[in-house]
């Protein structure tokens, strides 16, 4: 990555008495990106952003901030600032002193405070008059905006978010969505966003880092993840997919390890006896008519279909029980009906292949 | 469950009834103190405030009602402080010790009060501390502390930490924290807590029994003149500190309606100060 | 950072610990070791002996524990009953009509006990409130209803009616609505929902209630003294007067040891079985 480095994990583990929630984690941020991390819960990453912030220390490990060490730096000594999940807004505070509250705290008259303030209000859209309401009487969103702009009222290097947009719904939460990475662009700040939501990563970020069980699993841009997966976790965790497990066979044939897929002549990278998974999105799976050839095919019943607004998605079962999804836009709307057998196949071009150890 | 209006209203003038048993002693020290005799016999035949005016000429009453200020001030004073942090440790702070520390703080509250003054007498003497109304004062936070600590942690719970966080990760000290965010927050806590402290203390007897030494409270003077040597003073003195109490729980109401229509009103003009 | 709430939350602890460690643990541990010196004597530096608990068992002072403990027992019963139906409404039917109960009944306990009880002394007795009036309304002459064991525990009752309606409120509050709903759409009668649903999920307010009366009125001593008269004597009482009286200092330390560890053993272990978090409402 062209751009500096301004924060770097080295080797950090954390363990709570027995348990190791973060193990053995490296990673470079480089200055002004938008980084997410993504991870079901359970994978590590609250632990991650509460060692970030400084709110807790690893057990082993580094963490510098623009090539200093700042692993035992609390959260109060670091440059650096979060928008918590529950937003931590002072509910006995107008909105225009939760703004300055960090600004009071160094020690900035009150003027320039509240010039900020009114700065701030102006950034994220809010009237000026909200700045005597109290933080109680602001909406769900607006209170999003009053956090976002108080943490930005502290001037943070970096600006740490912890799924902040989880509580609120779905229309609001992909408008605010949009407006954060607005935000990322006009602040050319670096952004760290946690979020077990993998939508919400992939409308808003430059990078994504993916964690599983106290490690990060793959890193890269959205498409990287979604188009070639390191691992079938990934690859499940990245939506629908199709996975059917392959075994090499001479120079470079293959065949379904478990015989429910017949294959046509492509060739893969894989050796003689090796095992791995081939995978493939549904929107790359086809109806096939009769007489119509794919790199891989297989024959199954139809079994559900479903309308997702401009896509429709379809099950079919196969005979060993398994089940194919398929996606489809609505022009290219399958004709048939359910417990129809149908002939679906992909080729090779559209399909990644995952190799695991 | 909808609950069908006979039940509602059974259950509501139960209810009343019982508010109105739990008056009854009151209404009949109330009584008692207007009746002109010697010696208290019901119907009472004539009224008369004179009692009222004895007991409040009296030095005697006087200095029973300064000494149980005093107790009580100080009393309210520390618990509130004492009360304060241990509300943190109680309910806001995860530490190891917590489970073990909140027990032990409740455990004075299920002690016979009369068993702590007594040993509270003996402790006195042993390290030879002469016991007097500011012994008094101890004996007192011994039992009501505890119940403060109560009341501000009910508060505390209801708190979310993240707001301590937040105002740390912007580079609050710990002091600065404590004035900016958790006191206001937990204020309505502390000032109810004090309340509580102050109340408690100046209607305890039996924690005093043992430990003013030379001095007396209030209610320990009333209880030693209704075991032996009545006094017509009684019930008038009794309605006094009933009436006290009751204005200051008064004033409490008050200042809680007044802190919360002023929050109000701060917040609707967004007022500087902080 | 859990290591600055370690350290936070012991600072905190400590101004309350420090004032506990000195007037509640000491004194306590004072007791203790009186209660193992020779009779009647007023410092510690003596050989320990068991004298004073032989004087227990053998001059009948037993008696009067179990009194105590008796008489206790029943309060607790007697107001868990009153206070049961009482606690619901609060928690369940009432509304805003629950704040003007909690308020007055609040207010009573700011009124020293000593007077309440006096009230009572003056509504009860010959020629009271209650049965003066009767005399002169109806010409029907009464004796006196005080001096006796009932009205101990009904002084008891009164005395902590608080303690437990609070407690019990709380703990019916906690019951959630849609599970006593749901056990009514399934079919079950009320007495049911109060039996399989009601009493076990407000268990622990139950027994934070039951357990503050048993222990406080286990431990009172002004209820027989001013409503009983002579009718019996109490363990408090009997403390009390070793001390005073019989200038007796281990005995009564003997006796107050008893008593503590009887209702310790007893909180203790009521409390290490409650979650005082969850009753109280933690938010994480």
């Amino acid at each position: 990555m062209a751009a500096q480095v301004v924060l770097r994990l080295e080797g950090v583990t954390k363990r709570f008495g027995s348990f190791t929630a973060l193990d053995d984690i490296t990673l470079d941020i480089a200055d002004g990106e938008f980084l997410t991390i993504v991870g079901p819960s359970g994978s590590g990453k609250t632990t991650m952003i509460r060692l970030l912030v400084g709110m807790d220390a690893p057990s082993q490990g580094e963490i510098y901030l623009s090539g200093e060490r700042i692993t035992h730096v609390p959260a109060n000594k670091r440059p650096t600032c979060m928008v918590f999940q529950s937003l931590a807004l002072f509910p006995h505070r107008t909105v225009g002193q939760n703004i300055e509250f960090p600004l009071k705290i160094k020690g900035v008259a009150q003027a320039r405070r509240r010039k900020r303030a009114h700065e701030l209000l102006e950034l994220l859209r809010l009237p000026a008059d909200y700045y005597a309401k109290g933080v109680m009487q602001c909406s769900g969103g607006e209170r999003q905006r009053v956090a976002l702009a108080r943490a930005l009222a502290f001037d943070p290097e970096i600006l740490f978010f912890d799924e902040p947009l989880s509580a609120l719904d779905y229309r609001l939460r992909k408008t605010l969505e949009k407006e954060l990475k607005d935000l990322h662009r006009k602040t050319g700040k670096t952004f760290v966003y946690i979020t077990h939501s993998l939508e919400e990563a992939m409308v808003m970020s430059d990078r994504i880092a993916i964690m599983r069980a106290g490690r990060i699993v793959q890193t890269g841009s959205a498409a990287e993840i979604y188009n070639t997966p390191g691992s079938r976790f990934v690859a499940e965790f990245m939506g629908e997919v199709n996975l059917f497990d392959v075994e090499g066979g001479e120079e470079g044939t293959f065949r379904a390890s478990d015989g429910a897929m017949s294959v046509g002549g492509g060739r893969l990278d894989l050796a003689k006896g090796e095992r791995a998974t081939l995978m493939v999105r549904p929107e790359f799976v086809r109806f096939l008519a009769d007489g119509e050839a794919a790199d891989c095919s297989f024959q199954g019943e139809l079994h559900n279909e479903f309308s997702l607004g401009s896509r429709i998605q379809y099950e079919v079962a196969l005979p060993d029980g398994r089940t194919v999804t398929v996606e489809k836009l609505g022009e290219d709307r399958y004709a048939g009906g359910y417990g129809d057998h149908v002939t679906l196949g992909f080729d090779l071009a559209s399909s990644h292949l995952i190799r695991e150890d | 469950m909808p609950h069908k209006p006979l039940t509602r209203a059974a259950l509501l003038i139960y209810g009343i009834v019982t508010l109105v048993v739990l008056y009854v002693p009151i209404l009949a020290v109330t009584f008692a103190s207007f009746s002109k005799a010697r010696y208290l016999s019901f119907p009472i035949k004539r009224y008369t405030s004179e009692w009222y005016g004895k007991a409040l000429e009296s030095s005697t009453v006087a200095d029973l009602i300064s000494t149980s200020l005093k107790v009580a001030i100080i009393v309210m004073l520390i618990s509130v402080v004492l009360g304060f942090f241990g509300a943190l440790a109680f309910a806001r702070y995860r530490w190891r010790f917590r489970g073990v520390f909140q027990k032990f703080v409740l455990l004075p509250i299920f002690f016979p009060q009369t068993v702590l003054g007594l040993a509270l007498l003996m402790w006195f003497n042993a390290i030879d501390v002469i016991p007097t109304w500011q012994t008094a004062v101890i004996a007192h936070l011994v039992w009501i502390a505890p119940i403060a600590t109560l009341i501000i942690a009910i508060r505390a719970y209801s708190f979310d930490p993240a707001l301590e966080e937040a105002a740390r990760d912007m580079g609050a000290s710990y002091w600065q924290i404590l004035r900016e965010i958790t006191l206001p927050l937990l204020w309505p806590g502390v000032v109810s807590a004090g309340l509580f402290a102050f109340l408690l203390s100046w209607g305890n007897f039996p924690l005093s029994l043992f430990t003013t030494g030379a001095d007396l409270t209030l209610p320990e003077w009333l209880y030693a003149k209704m075991v032996s040597g009545y006094s017509p003073l009684v019930p008038s003195v009794g309605s006094l500190t009933v009436l006290f109490s009751l204005l200051l729980i008064l004033l409490g109401l008050a200042f809680v309606w007044w802190s919360g229509r002023r929050r109000q009103a701060m917040l609707a003009r967004g007022g500087e100060e902080t | 950072m859990e290591r600055i709430e370690e350290r936070q939350g012991l600072l905190s602890a400590l101004p309350i610990l420090v004032m506990m460690a000195l007037a509640f643990l000491a004194p306590l541990l004072v007791v203790a070791a009186f209660s193992f010196m020779p009779p009647k004597v007023f410092d510690l530096a003596h050989l320990p002996s068991f004298e004073n608990f032989r004087v227990f068992v053998e001059q009948g002072y037993y008696a009067s524990l179990l009194w105590s403990l008796g008489m206790a027992f029943v309060a607790t019963v007697v107001l868990f009953l009153l206070c049961y139906p009482l606690a619901y409404g609060m928690a369940k039917v009432f509304g805003r009509f629950s704040l003007v109960i909690t308020i007055g009944v609040v207010v009573t306990l700011f009124v020293s006990e000593n007077i309440r009880l006096f009230g009572w002394v003056l509504t009860l007795m010959k020629g009271g409130m209650l049965l003066g009036h009767l005399k002169a309304w109806t010409g029907l002459e009464l004796d006196g209803l005080l001096y006796n064991v009932p009205i101990i525990v009904l002084g008891l009752a009164y005395a902590y009616f608080p303690f437990m309606l609070f407690p019990l409120a709380q703990g019916i509050a906690m019951v959630p609505d849609d599970v006593r709903q749901a056990a009514s759409d399934l079919g079950a009668s009320r007495a049911r929902i109060l039996w399989e649903i009601d009493l076990p999920l407000a268990m622990p307010g139950i027994m934070v209630g039951s357990l503050l009366t048993f222990v406080l009125a286990a431990g009172a001593m002004a209820e027989s003294k001013l409503l009983g008269g002579q009718a019996v004597i109490v363990m408090a009482d009997e403390i009390e007067t070793a001390f005073t009286y019989g200038q007796n200092w281990p005995l009564g330390s003997a006796l107050a040891l008893i008593l503590i560890v009887i209702i310790g053993a007893l909180a203790v272990f009521a409390l290490s079985r409650i979650d005082l978090d969850g009753i109280m409402g933690r938010r994480r």
